[in-house]
């Protein structure tokens, strides 16, 4: 059973890195980024089931919050950076300005 | 029982990462996301963490995933500006096939290991339970706290500015 999480988990995290990684819009990469908090979940979930080890629950529990907070966050970012006209090409985002 | 429910629903999780990964359409893409969330949410399940399952679909599957799919309606339909890719809405009829394949086998299976009543799920320990809800209210008291302030910073987010932009 652990063998198998931990290949889900390598699995859906690779996944998600060549997701943010290869893909160049905006939206994908953050799909990406979501994708490799899942599996980073899976895992913490096995080893709590494992160890009955409540304190990794807990820090799933928090992860899921922020990641639903990041999650906003960016998209309102993205929505923000459209609305601006600087398209949705990560490449295109290359300055800073205020 | 319980590993090969793991091995399917995780199979189906990778399967559709893969597609997530390699489709064109950011549509699709985040279609195949809402399976993948749904099917750790059965792992989570199965693993003995009803609540945080229950949490996952809700959270992610639920709210998050609502929102992605919003941003994409908002920001299709400019073909002049380049978002082509982000209007197209069609998807794939093979795909929906192969996921509603795997929640009947899933659910199927589930029937066979004795209905929804045990599910098949590994049973948690009692006491991991209460020692969860310790500490998340105890020792991760601040973490808590700050992640309930955090959402709260980001609904802000979403909020309009004077511009109205």
């Amino acid at each position: 059973m652990t063998a198998l999480i931990w290949a889900t988990t390598a699995l859906l995290f690779a996944a998600g890195l060549a997701m943010v990684v290869l893909r160049r819009q905006l939206l994908a990469m953050l799909l990406g980024v979501e994708l490799m908090i899942a599996a980073v979940n899976v895992s913490l979930v096995h080893h709590a089931g494992l160890f009955s080890d409540a304190e990794a629950m807990a820090a799933v529990a928090i992860i899921l919050a922020v990641a639903a907070a990041e999650a906003v966050v960016g998209l309102s970012l993205i929505l923000r950076v459209l609305r601006a006209g600087r398209g949705v090409d990560a490449g295109a985002l290359t300055e800073l300005r205020g | 029982m319980t590993l090969f429910a793991v091995m399917l629903a995780a199979a189906v999780a990778v399967a559709f990462a893969g597609v997530m990964v390699f489709s064109r359409s950011l549509y699709v893409s985040a279609v195949c996301l809402l399976v993948v969330l749904l099917q750790t949410g059965v792992i989570f399940l199965l693993r003995g963490a009803p609540l945080l399952g229950l949490l996952q679909v809700m959270i992610y599957a639920g709210a998050v995933m609502v929102l992605v799919v919003i941003t994409i309606m908002a920001t299709g339909g400019e073909p002049e500006k380049g978002f082509e890719r982000f209007a197209d809405f069609s998807f794939p009829r093979w795909l929906a096939a192969a996921g509603l394949g795997a929640a009947a086998l899933e659910i199927g299976m589930t029937l066979l290991l004795g209905g929804f009543s045990d599910a098949g799920a590994a049973p948690a320990a009692p006491a991991l339970g209460a020692a969860f809800s310790a500490a998340l209210f105890s020792s991760y008291a601040p973490a808590t706290e700050a992640a309930t302030v955090l959402m709260f910073l980001a609904a802000l987010a979403v909020l309009p500015d004077k511009e109205g932009a």
